[in-house]
């Protein structure tokens, strides 16, 4: 593999990871606007425990992860009585804040940005986001994503089954910002490098943007946005300084004729009913 | 018919804001007593549901599930003491499937922190989906698993809402209108598929406008007018009554 | 010194006060968190700049870069706004954000990323009060801003245009059945939110003296979190958190550092959206639409 499909997989892979990150949350109908926040919790964190205490990779990385999960479970308690665009917006706050912290955080270079000394090849990162899509495969079918996909499509019938409602949303919050997390770290120790400016509003916006775009109905739509929205603008690469004209171009296209993504259940049942047909079709 | 009390309302009122729209209402419904709660549109009927499934506190008054008093009890806690209900605007959960629906209706029975996580839908035939698809089967819907909730007819949607419902192995359901926008031949699967309910043990509670389906389905009627009982007995009793022969200004129940 | 500060911080507010308003009032009367505003924000001031460049007097370049984004908010009204009516409430931000992405880009793909130097076409002139120094293009901003502020809640209270505006803000359904034209007020109130916003962009360089492709994220962000704060879908509310946005703006980066801007900024909206979610002048929504 050439040094820029390497670079390109490794991308793609980090989108991946951010994309499960949002998607997670918001299958039971929550938007994660400050996901670059949790990110750069899980990027500092692993970063600190490897550079200054000599951590393993091994274990600094799980650990920035579940520093993102334990903040997401802190803030879940105040920021989750908020609703629909107001949790979006607190979240938006939220991610923004976080950042800002970083940036002011000497320990950690503030806004010279902080070197990490230990690096990892690009075979760890994209074995975390083959990891993290095993995890969501599996997770997808629990009771668990069965539950957040009812809550998002009726929160009060949702608790008259007997769902403990904000339980759910608590986890799915926490779990996803978790899988940021790891991202955050992993990005960190590849890159050698952690900049508070990295993790921005826009990180967290486009995130949010191509999981929209794959679609949130099932757990491939994440995936399939992630790809799109790192391989399209290559391919558009001969457009130079256009491209991302035309991606943009693409997805207002998209939106407006396909609003609900472009993987959904109706298709992958259509496309399942069609590999099982001729199956049955033998006696 | 001597049965013990499903469920009692005493003393329930409930005001939203200035508008009380229950008063002082108080009755029983004895188990395995199929009863229906009757009456004029703002009635206070689906408020009483409301109530008595926790998604509204009342103003005053206790509800009594059997002995026990759930006044207080959060909603969610109540369907696994035994209490499960149908929407009049059947809720089914749209961006699910018929099946994963009803899997989502047996969570009471399923609500271990294993069973949350444990990735059943892997395992083909899992007995979660056996036990939903059976419950399908029983009243000939097992056509429909797989099928998108959404694209479905209104009475195969309304019949899978009380599937769902049943699910949970509550022993007192509550049905808001259940023959509402049915036509004949759904009418009959829906009164069929109650007998089968009622066969099992299961003590219903309905609010119905049909009295002809009422007359088949139930022993006994409760009449609310304006958030208060107006009467209470069989239906030929209640139908003798001037109030409720003025409260429907003689036409439904004449 | 303190009122020198004070001073500075309103002229900002003035100009996160009109980008608060054009949220507040797509979210207010049409429940959509419009991510284009930012874009437009910098097509106000760009659009000037561009249409300078090409020869135009600047009187005519403003105006020009105004119908500019009149015109890309009818396009946002078309193709996100209206055809995302029936989908999932996360759907017309995205497609809005598409309409961000492609305007920054545009300007990229032409102009080139750096900050280009905008002319200064208000004279030097400065107004001396005590020990207060107030240059001409902060008045202007203030002056506008106050104006289009005053004529907007004027508008909205007593021309039958602003009573149907605040009828469907109150009641969507109610007000079609009412008789109010939905489908030619909303690209009404698109336009107008454009022009509150583009405006905003042009006073902007008109103080700040420089343009550039992403001008408008930073300024459309804090004008997002003035609306909240104010409280969303009330116009007052909009100037209150504008004001108070800039003057936390000002007074953190003088007395605390200018990276601290965006802990007090967005902490401040945090904490108020925690403790007051409905913002300090606005009322608990019943029903939203992301």
């Amino acid at each position: 593999m050439s040094g820029y499909q390497t670079g390109l997989l490794v991308i793609l892979s980090f989108n991946v990871i951010a994309a499960y990150a949002v998607y997670l949350p918001l299958s039971a109908g929550q938007l994660n606007l400050g996901i670059a926040g949790f990110m750069a919790m899980g990027a500092y964190t692993a970063a600190y425990l490897s550079n200054e205490l000599a951590w393993p990779l091994t274990a600094a990385i799980p650990a920035g992860a579940a520093a993102s999960c334990l903040l997401a479970l802190v803030v879940a308690v105040p920021i989750l009585r908020t609703h629909g665009i107001y949790l979006a917006l607190a979240t938006f706050a939220l991610g923004q804040v976080i950042t800002a912290v970083f940036l002011n955080l000497e320990v950690v270079g503030a806004a010279a940005g902080y070197q990490v000394t230990t690096f990892t090849g690009p075979a760890t990162v994209i074995a975390g986001a083959a990891g993290v899509l095993a995890f969501m495969l599996l997770l997808s079918r629990t009771r668990f994503a069965l539950y957040l996909t009812a809550i998002k499509s009726d929160p009060t019938v949702a608790d008259l089954m007997g769902i403990n409602v904000r339980g759910m949303q608590i986890a799915a919050f926490a779990i996803g910002a978790a899988i940021a997390g790891l991202g955050g770290g992993l990005y960190g120790h590849h890159f050698s490098f952690v900049e508070a400016q990295h993790f921005s509003v826009a990180l967290s916006v486009y995130t949010v943007l191509y999981v929209l775009l794959g679609g949130t109905q099932t757990v491939f739509g994440p995936l399939v946005g992630a790809a799109f929205f790192t391989l399209l603008p290559e391919l558009l690469r001969a457009s130079q300084g256009w491209r991302y004209v035309f991606f943009a171009l693409f997805i207002i296209g998209f939106m407006a004729t396909r609003p609900q993504g472009l993987i959904t259940a109706d298709l992958l049942r259509v496309f399942r009913r069609s590999r099982r047909a001729p199956e049955a079709a033998q006696p | 018919m001597s049965a013990a009390p499903a469920l009692t309302l005493d003393h329930l009122g409930k005001a939203f804001g200035g508008l009380r729209v229950l008063r002082d209402l108080s009755f029983t419904v004895r188990a395995q007593e199929p009863t229906a709660l009757i009456g004029p549109n703002g009635a206070g009927k689906t408020t009483v549901f409301n109530l008595v499934s926790g998604v509204y506190a009342p103003s005053e008054g206790r509800i009594l599930l059997g002995e026990r008093d759930i006044t207080h009890m959060p909603s969610r806690r109540r369907i696994a003491v035994g209490l499960s209900r149908s929407f009049q605007n059947i809720r089914l959960m749209s961006h699910l499937t018929v099946i994963e629906n009803l899997i989502v209706g047996q969570h009471v029975r399923a609500s271990g922190l294993l069973d949350l996580v444990k990735p059943f839908r892997l395992v083909p035939n899992h007995r979660w989906r056996r036990e939903a698809i059976d419950a399908l089967a029983e009243c000939g819907l097992e056509a429909y698993a797989d099928e998108s909730v959404s694209a479905l007819p209104y009475g195969i949607r309304k019949r899978i809402d009380l599937v769902r419902a049943t699910l949970a192995g509550a022993s007192l359901l509550m049905l808001d209108e259940p023959a509402a926008g049915l036509n004949p031949t759904e009418t009959n699967a829906m009164r069929a598929h109650l007998e089968l309910l009622k066969k099992r043990g299961v003590t219903l509670l309905i609010v119905e406008h049909d009295m002809h389906f009422v007359d088949q389905v139930c022993e006994r009627v409760i009449v609310l007018n304006f958030g208060e009982k107006i009467a209470e007995g069989t239906l030929a009793e209640v139908q003798r009554d001037p109030q409720v022969r003025s409260a429907y200004l003689g036409d439904e129940a004449a | 010194m303190i009122a020198q500060q004070l001073v500075n911080g309103t002229m900002l507010g003035a100009i996160y006060v009109l980008v608060a308003v054009a949220f507040t009032l797509a979210i207010g009367v049409l429940n959509f968190l419009n991510f284009s505003i930012p874009g437009l924000f910098m097509v106000g001031g760009m659009g000037t700049w561009i249409l300078m460049r090409l020869g135009w007097h600047w009187s005519v370049a403003i105006g020009g870069a105004l119908l500019a984004a009149a015109l890309i908010a009818l396009c946002v009204e078309r193709l996100a706004y209206r055809r995302s009516q029936k989908s999932d409430p996360e759907v017309p931000l995205v497609s809005s954000l598409g309409f961000l992405v492609l305007l920054e880009n545009l300007v990229l793909a032409t102009v080139g990323s750096d900050q280009q130097p905008f002319p200064a076409l208000v004279p030097d002139f400065n107004l001396r009060i005590g020990g207060l120094v107030i240059g001409a293009a902060q008045i202007i901003s203030l002056v506008i801003a106050v104006c289009l502020v005053v004529w907007l809640s004027i508008m909205l209270r007593k021309t039958s245009l602003g009573r149907q505006i605040r009828g469907v803000a109150e009641n969507r359904d109610t007000a079609i059945l009412l008789g109010v034209d939905v489908g030619r007020l909303v690209p009404q109130l698109f336009v107008f939110s454009a022009l509150f916003t583009a405006l905003g962009g042009v006073l902007f360089a008109l103080n700040y003296l420089q343009v550039s492709a992403f001008m408008g994220e930073g300024i459309g962000f804090k004008g997002i979190a003035a609306m909240i704060i104010g409280g969303m879908g009330s116009v007052w509310g909009a100037v209150l958190g504008g004001l108070l946005i800039g003057l936390t703006e000002v007074l953190s980066i003088s007395y605390i550092g200018a990276d601290f801007v965006n802990i007090t900024v967005y902490g401040l909206l945090l904490v108020l959206l925690i403790l007051r979610p409905q913002g300090l002048l606005g009322r608990a929504a019943a029903r939203e639409k992301l």
